[in-house]
């Protein structure tokens, strides 16, 4: 004898029953109520918390039942057996290993999986993309804080052509376009748009007063630019944000902008070393020593007021790190 | 207006007022919560369409009025192909967007011209999968009057510079709440553009007192100070910008915290307060104090534990925001009649929130 309540769902009147079973058959008895239901007809919900619990009859009409206990002794005798997600997310244990799992998972897909996804998505992306991307991203930019570059025109050319002449290391010259631009607010900069074009910024040039510094710099950028760093970056924090988007958007979408950021900065670092290692290559194979990229950091760094990280190497962290490895790198295999 | 009101009074006698109340609790809805999560993750996404159902079940579940608790029947496939169909509308509208040509103002065009008929669809798939007693609601709030609360007035709202927003709202509120039923009794909505406009202009305050604080602090003023100095080839330590960056968020943050609770406080009890199903009335009492609390200790929580508190979180903001719902029924609650069953889909929902579109019932 199980107390419920019956609703026959067509009014909102409650029925105080009891439920028995008999044979292959559930009861329910109460006022004006006298059924017998096969138990093959009766569907069962699962049990959430501590709400009352349906067991769903025809034409929309339940009995729901409040002593849980009780109603899973009446179930497990005629041979109703839970759902598996249902036993899930009630089984302590498996709650905790579902709480590890997690936390592994989500640490493995930040750590090697959005990495690889993104590089894999950045390859076989379509080039028309990046194209796109890269001309609104210029577009932006030149609407906004750059102005035309003040370089002389003979200078602009020379570097230009010692850009183009570079030999890869993967065989070939760089198809990338170079573009000179002024913008007092970034000031001594350079980077690469995700369809490998680079743009370099006057007070990077002046600054360094060395055009084979400055070369030594573009090698790097080219670096981001063979990697398709700004496509993976871009990819990646896509995913990141929608990512947090899910797993705070219930409680608060304020809260998930902010940790994307702190997430991005460690991927950032690894691009660095990456097209550092890959500008090292490209300068070695050009005769020229890595030590040139050490030293237009080393003349970077002075630049900066003591203990602050601002323009070029805002957006590159860990220089002195850098430093070490590129001239490590040059002491260790001669220019040719 | 046909007044289909199905309550036979049996008697004159008062009767007591019915609180809402929800009694879902934290640790419980964390194993719900987590195994979503997981299995989310797990199948790439796919299983949130179960996860959805799970996660409304259990709040549906455990609020209860007068001894009785609501109940969620959404069918997961049906949510599932709503995301699918939203996921492929948002991916077609943002590409769109990043052509920059006719296109665009094609696609524009055409998401304003299907959003509100998603809208109406949206209302409907989750009204009429909500019941209470085993008997369900429905919203039977016309295509039109769709198009004339999103179209008509979205762009009356955008040509006078948002002076009509509050009346807008009450507009929407309106064709919300005049056009939902329970079962065949049907609800009415009382409250007035006038009583809108009061608690936003009491928003708009407290903005301008942000506003007027942020510009005394000279917060700006650094951060103008800055970029000027920059501008003529002076050096500014970029740390220096970083910290007055961070007190702007934090005080963007705070203000959110402290000023949004205040205004979905009153809004909420305005509301629910002007809404009456047949001549039963509710009552809402939402302290703005209390919501700020709550909301505060929240989001401290949630950052610190990296989310985790989330499932205690939300238990925590329903049960403050039910509790404080009241019903006065005006006769029996049993009689209540349901009305024919019709299938609804959930393709309006899901498209609507994949568009952003947080409608709050």
């Amino acid at each position: 004898m199980l107390q419920a309540s019956y609703f026959n769902g067509r009014s909102s009147r409650v029925r105080a029953v009891n439920l028995s079973v008999a044979g292959e058959d559930l009861v329910v008895a109460g006022e004006d109520i006298d059924l017998r239901v096969p138990f093959a007809k009766v569907k069962v919900d699962e049990r959430l918390g501590r709400a009352p619990r349906r067991l769903r009859l025809e034409d929309g009409a339940f009995c729901e039942v409040r002593d849980l206990n009780a109603l899973d002794d009446l179930l497990s005798a005629i041979g109703h057996r839970d759902g598996l997600v249902d036993r899930m997310q009630r089984h302590s244990q498996f709650v905790l290993f579902a709480c590890v799992v997690f936390v592994i998972v989500a640490f493995a897909a930040y750590k090697w999986g959005l990495p690889w996804a993104a590089a894999q998505g950045a390859r076989h992306l379509s080039p028309a993309i990046g194209k796109t991307l890269s001309a609104q991203a210029l577009k932006v930019l030149d609407d906004g804080i750059f102005t035309p570059s003040m370089i002389a025109e003979g200078h602009q050319h020379a570097l230009s052509a010692a850009f183009h002449a570079l030999r890869q290391p993967e065989g070939g010259t760089p198809n990338s376009a170079l573009l000179f631009r002024r913008s007092p607010q970034m000031g001594p900069n350079a980077f690469a748009l995700p369809d490998g074009t680079i743009i370099v910024l006057d007070d990077l040039i002046t600054a360094l007063g060395d055009d084979q510094q400055t070369l030594a710099v573009l090698a790097h950028e080219l670096g981001h630019a063979h990697g398709r760093h700004g496509l993976q970056m871009l990819l990646q924090s896509s995913a990141t944000g929608a990512f947090l988007a899910f797993y705070v958007g219930d409680i608060s979408p304020l809260l998930a902008a902010a940790p994307a950021a702190v997430l991005q900065a460690r991927y950032s670092q690894k691009f660095e070393q990456q097209a550092d290692d890959y500008g090292a290559a490209l300068l070695l194979h050009n005769g020229m020593s890595p030590g040139l990229l050490a030293d237009a950091l080393e003349k970077l760094t002075a630049l900066q007021p003591a203990g602050s990280m601002g323009g070029y190497l805002a957006s590159h962290p860990s220089t002195d790190e850098r430093m070490r490895r590129l001239r490590l790198l040059a002491a260790s295999l001669p220019a040719k | 207006m046909d007044k289909v009101t199905e309550i036979e009074s049996t008697s004159r006698a008062s009767f007591a007022p019915e609180q809402f109340r929800f009694n879902g609790n934290g640790a419980e809805y964390f194993g719900i919560w987590i195994v979503n999560l997981l299995l989310t993750i797990v199948t790439v996404g796919i299983y949130s369409a179960w996860a959805k159902v799970r996660r409304l079940q259990y709040f549906y579940r455990h609020t209860e009025l007068a001894a009785s608790s609501f109940d969620f029947h959404g069918s997961p496939i049906r949510i599932l192909i709503g995301r699918v169909i939203a996921l492929a509308m948002f991916i077609g509208y943002n590409y769109s967007l990043r052509l920059h040509s006719r296109l665009t103002i094609l696609a524009v065009l055409a998401l304003a011209a299907v959003l509100p008929w998603l809208l109406r669809n949206s209302f409907r798939f989750r009204l009429y999968n909500s019941s209470w007693r085993g008997t369900r609601f429905h919203f039977r709030g016309s295509v039109a009057g769709s198009y004339r609360v999103f179209l008509l007035n979205g762009f009356l709202t955008l040509i006078t510079l948002y002076v009509m927003a509050p009346f807008m709202h009450q507009r929407l509120k309106a064709y919300q709440h005049d056009n939902s039923w329970f079962g065949r009794t049907r609800f009415s909505f009382h409250a007035r553009a006038g009583q809108f406009y009061l608690i936003y202009l009491l928003l708009l305050l407290a903005i301008a007192v942000f506003v007027f604080v942020i510009n005394k602090s000279g917060i700006l003023g650094a951060l103008t100070a800055m970029s000027q100095a920059q501008k003529h080839g002076g050096h500014v330590d970029p740390r220096a910008i970083f910290r007055t960056l961070l007190i702007l968020y934090g005080a963007l943050i705070l203000t959110g915290i402290l000023i949004l609770p205040i205004f979905h406080a009153l809004i909420t009890n305005l509301i629910w307060g002007n809404t009456r199903l047949a001549e039963h009335r509710i009552e809402c009492n939402m302290s703005p104090l209390v919501l700020i609390w709550i909301t505060l200790s929240n989001f401290v929580l949630v950052v610190l534990t990296l989310g985790l508190f989330i499932p205690w979180a939300a238990v925590r903001l329903a049960r403050f925001q039910l509790h404080a719902v009241r019903m006065f029924p005006a006769s029996d609650l049993q009689e209540f009649v349901s009305a024919e069953p019709e299938t609804v889909g959930a393709v309006g929902e899901e498209a609507a929130s994949a568009f952003d579109f947080d409608i709050s019932l």
